[in-house]
């Protein structure tokens, strides 16, 4: 017993004497936590919001559509960066004190502040052409403005000051938004619903934009466009092609081109009816 | 005469049956995993002609079928489903206990047992056939005691693969319900070998004293292999299902089975795992016998018994030595394919977290050989010839401290700020050139020549070349020179790749090792051929040999054990979060990496119960000796003067 | 006295580890005094004390002669003397080398930096994601405009990279000494040379600020070139760093398909 005694004391020695070095002689390294996994239980990360809010800034807010190097509207990689300076301008109109209130400010009431040169034609930069995008098509909800706000700040290279949604609301908002969508019933709610107030006028548009032709006057040339076209045709085409012909003095590539996917047959015929004069308020 | 040669011809037959068996046994295999595709049932019925044509009409339905095209027209039926994604609620706690640990710790002592009752028979059924061919009864009675000793073993093992698949099940359901999923049937056959494995083990080992002569003798043969193969196949099945986890193969992106078991075997990794894990349990095996072997010694009064052990430990020690020379080469072939399949996966086990496991790595492997030398350099005190070479080991043991440090000598100094200033770069200018690989190839190939060089200065300590011989004469002179011209070239290999492109240096390890290879094949040779004119000088006994070098004996098992949990908690944890490395994610609340040291003492913790069981295992047959010791006489040990020229001829 | 001869070695063991490597590395990097590490030394001198004690002691005569020597100054009841002032040469010894383990020193945290961490399987640059695992040099393919991508590369070389990395790529340009950790020397084998060009790519691009935690970002000083330069100027670089120093990219089985 006396031999097996020591045996058991040497090999304890020997493998104790292993992991006393590891520990001791060795420097320790942690390994990195595992990468979260995006919508793992509805909790979120703010990387993960960053995220969601470029999305939103590519995608469903149609941000990009004019905040581009086209120079329609000012970029806004550096918007987080002089949010301050713009605060502290004299024409400055709103309520904001931060940078995080500034930016969502821009976003639900834009006329608070028009950067200039980037007003409305002939409010010597009083009004901006923007839609208040929590409202109507673009319709982004208070977690969607957030992650926009929090990858604007992130962009800027600046401190992104945005809470974290609450569990639930953030993942799932944005996932159940096609649910809220609902036919339009008149041609008034199928402008407001695609969004064509945001650059068209129209006499059945309250405050329209000035980015694209003013629709209450193409009605009466669109048949005269283009060869072998009927006006209805044309406005159709116009729609669900809207490259196809450029009016003078616009841009390409400015009108979403994928309405031949978004609208219903109805919806379609009211907003060529109501362009062509058909039918009215 | 005629029941006699009845009974042979019984016998004959049966070795015969048990020998198409093992032969054709992979082709059980093959059908087995291909039952129910259309390519086997091409195979066995004979398809007319007009059949063919009328198959190739459906061509495009067939196509996508194989395996599923029945189930897939009915959604009710089982078919492969994508890797699911779990989430931390579908990983269930039991009793509290922590999952991850509990398979780790289970799937841990599984593998210390597989391993060794894997291996053990490996060399068993070797030195039986020595025994055979040498016609040396004591090859036959060491052969049975290591088996005797290895029996508690097989079924410790089962116990802990039992508790390690329940485990699973039980913790980790969804990952489990996927790999069933892809390796469905190979479980089942998995499952299925053992029966054979059990068939064979019981046989083989209860039946060693009724099949002693003859064909029975042959019949015995048959069955270790029968033994080992089955023991083969269960390892490589096995190995399957970890290297899928690692290298994934056989799944779409998905990670949906494509319904080739074969391909979801054969993925990128499995046959350097298996090579790895063949080669690491032989070497496994014999450390271990040689700690029985070591402990026997200890305890035992007799002198008789006590040169017994001595022998049996030496032998084992020999085939632990066996094993492990071209352990390191397996590695780096395991090593290089986990680069070649992924190189996130390769840089974290190289560069990253784990870097400094392989310093361990190192200084464990270096423990073992400096061990090994020791063992070796004391096994000259069993002869008194030997004295002559003593002048020799000082020098050799200057070259193998050398070489182990250079082969330690990590690629990323640690140094403190003012090192740093001192030294003036973070690469020092010495040191630097031994953190590469060039080094570290010259250093493991000196250290295994070195060790060599030992095992070669013992064999020869109690015999001297007689006669004129050509090989008398000048044997020793060649070996001699073949050892120099060997490690001049390594080393001048080593020396000249730091001045040649990265793509041309790889290739240089080659050279090196063979340079190794050829003096460790061709010293054998001219060893046996001088051997065979020479005479003993002075006395050679066994079991004289002082204890601190049985002590040396249970280092290496030891270190053995411990580094092979090491290693095994590396090759898991190089998956990181992952269950299977890019299609199924680990989302339990244990999915984190864990330190180095948390895994030593973990490691360490598992090598105690281990090691208590291993107590347990060789106490169980001097138990069961105990009854039969009173009726028995002595049998074992015997004259073993001289047994040298014997083992010589290995 | 056998037990004087492994003190010895031991000894002259120590001395060179201590002097003799520091003496050889000042006459390769002349004005330095490469030491080798406490952290190494301490390893080595484990090994060395080790092996020493074994190759003395496989004989009986070497261990007797070893064993006998401190036994007898333990057991001998005439040296009393002898022993007392062994134990406390002893004693202080662990007393010395427990007090410079705890005692507070001013230096800074040995910090650890693991030099080529494992790369993401994606990252992200100028707003486009790459695949790090299948991600290949474009240029390398243009055998036409090799040369001319080659020289480009070199201008962004030494437009950018050379104020740290040195006109020899050694790591040695002319701001080098500012820098802890210090910029990567190209020539050496255990940098470029075993690396693939996409993880090139990855340290180029994303800079210091883009390793893993285990790499230590926040000690490199690698600027965020994805942010000044374009990918084809780090694609050129790349060519240009493989060409100068001959060494050739490492090629991963994902990347040769």
């Amino acid at each position: 017993m006396g031999q097996l005694l020591k045996i058991v004391v040497f090999s304890l020695c020997v493998v104790c004497g292993f992991a006393g070095y590891t520990t001791f002689g060795l420097p320790l390294i942690i390994p990195e936590a595992p990468p979260v996994e995006e919508k793992l239980t509805g909790e979120i990360t703010m990387d993960q919001y960053i995220a969601l809010g470029k999305k939103i800034f590519e995608g469903k807010g149609t941000c990009t559509l004019c905040h581009n190097s086209l120079g329609r509207a000012p970029l806004l990689e550096q918007v987080a960066q002089v949010a301050p300076e713009r605060l502290k301008d004299p024409r400055y109109k709103g309520k904001a004190t931060t940078t995080e209130e500034y930016i969502h400010e821009s976003m639900v009431e834009p006329s608070a502040y028009v950067v200039a040169g980037f007003g409305k034609k002939g409010t010597n930069d009083t009004v901006s052409p923007m839609p208040n995008i929590s409202k109507g098509a673009i319709g982004l909800s208070d977690v969607e403005i957030g992650a926009v706000i929090a990858f604007l700040q992130d962009v800027g290279g600046t401190e992104v000051t945005v809470a974290l949604p609450s569990g639930d609301a953030g993942a799932g908002s944005t996932e159940e938004e096609p649910a809220e969508i609902k036919v339009a019933e008149n041609a008034k709610e199928a402008f407001s619903k695609f969004g064509c107030d945001t650059c068209h006028m129209h006499p059945l548009i309250e405050e329209g934009g000035d980015m694209g032709p003013d629709l209450g006057k193409v009605g009466a040339t669109a048949g005269t466009r283009k060869e072998g076209y009927s006006a209805e045709r044309f406005i159709r085409e116009s729609i669900v092609n809207p490259n196809a012909v450029i009016a003078e003095g616009f841009d390409a590539d400015t009108m979403p081109d994928d309405f031949a996917t978004q609208m219903t047959v109805s919806e379609l015929d009211m907003i060529i009816n109501a362009i062509l004069g058909n039918e009215s308020s | 005469m005629l029941l006699t040669l009845k009974r042979a011809f019984r016998y004959r037959g049966a070795a015969a049956i048990v020998a198409i068996l093992v032969a054709i046994s992979p082709l059980f295999v093959y059908a087995a995993l291909n039952f129910g595709s259309s390519s086997l049932y091409g195979m066995v019925s004979a398809t007319p002609a007009y059949a063919e044509e009328a198959a190739q009409a459906e061509a495009p339905a067939q196509e996508e079928g194989q395996d599923g095209a029945v189930e897939a027209e009915d959604p009710n039926m089982w078919k492969p489903l994508p890797a699911p994604k779990l989430e931390t609620k579908d990983y269930p706690i039991v009793a509290g206990i922590n999952s991850r640990l509990a398979v780790w710790f289970a799937a841990q002592l599984h593998l210390f047992f597989a391993a060794f009752v894997l291996g053990v028979p490996i060399f068993v059924w070797v030195i039986e056939f020595i025994g055979v061919v040498t016609k040396d009864p004591r090859y036959d009675n060491m052969a049975h005691e290591f088996m005797k000793v290895s029996m508690t073993g097989f079924s410790l093992a089962a116990s802990f693969g039992g508790l390690l698949s329940i485990l699973l099940v039980v913790l980790y359901p969804g990952f489990m319900q996927y790999m069933v999923g892809v390796f469905g049937k190979v479980m089942v056959i998995y499952a299925l070998m053992f029966f054979a494995e059990s068939f064979f083990v019981y046989t083989y080992y209860y039946g060693w004293d009724k099949m002693a002569e003859g064909g029975l003798k042959k019949l015995h043969l048959f069955l270790g292999l029968g033994l080992n193969s089955s023991g083969m196949v269960l390892m490589v099945l096995s190995n399957s299902w970890a290297s899928f986890m690692m290298a994934p193969s056989g799944i779409d992106d998905a990670g949906v089975f494509l319904g080739d078991s074969w391909a979801a075997i054969a993925g990128h990794l499995w046959n350097p795992l298996n090579l790895h894990r063949f080669i690491a349990n032989i070497a496994y095996g014999g450390s271990l016998t040689a700690a029985y072997a070591a402990f026997k010694f200890l305890t035992t009064d007799s002198k008789e018994d006590r040169a017994h052990y001595d022998w049996m430990g030496y032998t084992s020690f020999v085939i632990a030595m066996v094993g492990l020379l071209p352990l390191p080469f397996a590695g780096y072939w395991l090593t290089k394919e986990v680069y070649d399949y992924s190189q996130q996966m390769g840089i974290t086990l190289m560069g990253g977290v784990f870097a400094w496991l392989f310093i361990l790595q190192a200084v464990l492997i270096g423990a073992i050989f400096l061990s090994a030398n020791y063992y070796l350099w004391c096994s000259l005190g069993r002869a008194e010839a030997s004295k002559r070479f003593y002048y020799m080991i000082q020098p050799l043991g200057v070259v193998i401290v050398i070489a182990f440090l250079m082969w330690f000598t990590p690629h990323t100094l640690i140094m403190t700020s003012k090192e740093l200033t001192q030294i003036g770069d973070a690469h020092h200018p010495l040191l630097g050139y031994f953190g590469v690989m060039a080094a570290k190839n010259t250093a493991v190939n000196t250290l295994i020549l070195s060790t060599f060089l030992s095992f070669q200065l013992f064999r020869r300590a109690n015999i001297r070349p007689t006669g004129d011989g050509f090989w008398a004469q000048y044997g020793t002179t060649i070996q001699v020179a073949l050892y120099i011209a060997a490690e001049t070239n390594i080393i001048s290999l080593g020396i000249w790749s730091y001045f040649i492109p990265a793509n041309v240096r790889i290739g240089l390890s080659v050279p090196q090792v063979s340079s190794t290879a050829v003096v460790l094949i061709l010293s054998t040779i001219i060893d046996t051929l001088i051997f065979k004119k020479s005479a003993d000088i002075g006395e050679f006994k066994w079991g004289h040999m002082p204890i601190r070098s049985q002590y040396t004996l249970f280092m290496l098992a030891v270190s053995f054990t411990w580094l092979m949990g090491l290693m095994g908690y590396c090759r898991s944890a190089i998956r990181q979060h992952w269950h299977v490395y890019t299609v199924l994610r680990d989302n339990s609340v244990n999915a984190f990496t864990p330190t180095l040291p948390f895994a030593a003492w973990m490691v360490t913790a598992i090598v105690l119960v281990f090691m208590a069981l291993v107590f347990f295992m060789f106490w169980m047959p001097i138990l069961a000796a105990k009854k039969k010791e009173a009726k028995k006489s002595k049998v074992a040990g015997g004259d073993l003067h001289g047994v040298i020229g014997a083992t010589a001829g290995e | 006295m056998k037990i004087l001869k492994p003190i010895l070695i031991i000894a002259v063991g120590y001395l060179l580890l201590k002097v003799g490597i520091p003496f050889v590395g000042s006459k390769l990097h002349p004005g330095t005094w490469p030491v080798v590490p406490t952290s190494v030394l301490k390893m080595y001198m484990f090994f060395v004390v080790a092996g020493t004690l074994l190759f003395s002691t496989f004989s009986e005569d070497g261990y007797a002669g070893i064993v006998g020597p401190v036994a007898d100054i333990y057991t001998n009841p005439k040296k009393g003397l002898l022993r007392f002032v062994s134990i406390m040469i002893v004693g202080s010894l662990g007393a010395y080398v427990a007090y410079q383990y705890v005692k507070p020193t001013f230096d800074a945290p040995v910090e650890l930096r693991s030099i080529h961490p494992a790369p993401p399987s994606t990252v992200k640059m100028w707003g486009k994601s790459y695949s790090l695992q299948t991600l290949k040099n474009p240029l390398r393919a243009d055998k036409a405009n090799f040369a001319k991508n080659v020289e480009e590369g070199g201008i962004v070389f030494f437009q950018n990279c050379f104020f740290c990395h040195g006109d020899r790529m050694l790591g040695k340009g002319p701001f080098y000494q500012g820098f802890n950790p210090m910029p990567a020397n190209f020539v050496d084998v255990g940098t470029i040379a075993q690396l693939t060009e996409s993880f090139v790519f990855w340290r180029i691009g994303t800079g210091g600020p883009g390793l893993p935690s285990e790499a230590t970002p926040w000690l490199s000083a690698m600027p965020i070139w994805h942010h000044l330069l374009s990918e084809e100027q780090i694609w050129k670089v790349i060519l240009f760093l493989y060409d100068y120093t001959g060494h050739s990219p490492r090629v991963t089985a994902a990347q040769a398909h």
